[in-house]
């Protein structure tokens, strides 16, 4: 089922005193976030806690580089459950179909942001990776395919996508009406049209699928091929981001439907519970099969591993970083254990085990991406350097939370000018 | 038409690819040795091949958006 045009429209045009007042302290968050950035722009990165390994004792890489993976798994779940929901008709999750083309172009956009506040310099960076940047180099793949591509190819999708619903709404007289026609471009759903929307759309998917598994495989062997970093050189780097990108995705993607089923006024008739059994089912799976990695993982290195791998490891297992990793760890089992609970034993409480075990594996999912990036550069140095450390300041943190503001803000100003949930049949 | 003009971008897109992956941005060099494996053939080869992705996927707008024929 799906909203009417007229009352969508009806929403879009009334935004509530609440809708400001999130508005304005998202605002404030990212001016915040602003600030911290001009202050890291003028003044160096001395303004962070990133540092040289070994000389300086720190690490080069931190909270941006572990936000820039966050971001990307993110924007995984979106378009793969768009394309999913087309190519194996899944009608269960077609009304999350374009709040998960949304989530995965603001997350990409994100991640992207958080590539250009890691570089001291941003413009070498944007001039000089499309002027030098290396095939031979996984950095070439993740640029090329993760933010350029998989960007370029969500756009597109969600245009077609909501061609549909701009022509719908270009019916009704609104200050927006030259935008949606602007989007239609021309479409009046006849049948030739949606006859070749579906086929684009297929051919899309299926186009999708195989680039968004290499764009996340990529970041993955960023650090999967690097044998010089203790932790990092390992077969099972790739598949475990692609894992951990379905899991951090699809779980943001319960709590933003269970958020926009709340406070839309037909959300509960066109997100039905369904939804989130589905997504639960999916998690749980993923969840499940992450572990079965970390454990396997684990068992190898600390088996017979090389000494460096293993003075790493035991730092997360029972040193400076066992608070965050069993604190991810035992997120992902809780998880695990509420949604299975929920879904197959007690078949009540789903939206909000659901919505309790989205939060929860974001969470754990920024505590693995930090785990992953940061230990293996201040731990176990191949070098004869001592242990070094890394502690982000206020301009990352600040900068990280802008972020996350500039992202809400986005998806709010969006909702308020396009419907998030397909408009209905019967207003054709 | 409109399927044809798609299809060409597709293969059009698909060929700059691989044209600029291969043969035009640093060249492979099994290992690298040398600075001369850091430089692209042609500078911006990089930005050539996102150009090849994004005329893959571009194909699909031109298909749904282009008209049977002309003024229809």
């Amino acid at each position: 089922m799906a909203t009417r045009a007229k009352d969508r429209f009806q929403v879009i045009g009334h935004p509530s005193i609440g809708f400001y007042g999130l508005v304005t302290v998202l605002l404030a968050v990212f001016g915040w976030g602003i600030y911290a950035y001009y202050r890291e722009f003028t003044e160096g990165m001395a303004q962070t806690g990133l540092r040289d390994i070994g000389t300086m004792g720190g690490a080069t890489w931190g909270l941006y580089v572990a936000f820039i993976i966050y971001f990307v798994g993110v924007s995984f779940a979106g378009i793969t459950t768009a394309a999913l929901v087309r190519m194996l008709n899944l009608r269960q999750l077609r009304p999350i179909s374009r709040i998960a083309e949304l989530l995965t172009i603001i997350a990409l956009i994100l991640a992207a942001c958080s590539v250009l506040v890691d570089l001291g310099q941003p413009l070498r960076g944007i001039v000089n990776l499309f002027r030098y940047a290396r095939p031979q180099s996984p950095f070439f793949g993740t640029f090329t395919l993760v933010i350029s591509g998989y960007l370029f190819a969500s756009l597109v999708y969600f245009y077609l996508d909501g061609r549909r619903d701009a022509a719908l709404l270009a019916r009704y007289p609104s200050r927006l009406r030259w935008f949606y026609r602007l989007w239609a471009a021309g479409y009046r759903h006849t049948p030739a049209e949606r006859r070749r929307h579906e086929i684009a759309s297929f051919w899309l998917a299926i186009a999708i699928l195989p680039l968004l598994v290499t764009a996340h495989s990529t970041l993955g062997f960023v650090f999967g091929i690097q044998s010089g970093r203790p932790g990092w050189f390992s077969a099972l780097q790739a598949p475990g981001f692609v894992v951990m990108a379905g899991i951090s995705g699809l779980g943001l993607l319960a709590v933003i439907a269970a958020v926009i089923r709340v406070t839309s006024g037909a959300g509960k008739q066109v997100i039905p519970e369904d939804v989130f059994r589905y997504l639960g089912i999916f998690l749980a799976g993923l969840i499940l099969t992450y572990l079965y990695f970390t454990v396997a993982e684990l068992l190898t290195i600390m088996y017979a591993g090389p000494r460096h791998d293993v003075e790493t490891t035991w730092a997360l297992l029972a040193g400076e970083y066992a608070w965050m990793f069993w604190g991810s760890v035992g997120s992902l089992v809780f998880s695990l254990i509420l949604l299975a609970g929920s879904i197959f034993v007690l078949r009540r409480h789903i939206i909000g085990s659901a919505v309790v075990s989205g939060l929860l594996v974001n969470l754990a999912a920024i505590g693995k991406r930090f785990l992953i990036v940061v230990p293996s550069q201040t731990v176990g140095p191949l070098l004869p350097y001592g242990a070094g450390h890394y502690a982000p300041t206020w301009v990352e943190y600040s900068i990280v939370l802008g972020l996350f503001a500039l992202g809400t803000l986005m998806f709010a100003l969006f909702s308020r000018i396009f419907p998030l949930i397909e408009l209905a049949e019967e207003v054709e | 038409m409109r399927t044809v003009i798609a299809i060409i971008m597709v293969i059009a897109g698909f060929g700059l690819q691989f044209v600029s992956y291969f043969f035009l941005a640093a060249p492979w060099g099994l290992p690298p040795t040398g600075p001369v494996h850091s430089e692209p053939r042609v500078p911006f080869a990089p930005a050539l091949f996102i150009l090849g992705v994004m005329l893959v996927f571009l194909a699909a707008v031109v298909y749904e958006l282009l008209p049977e024929r002309a003024g229809n």
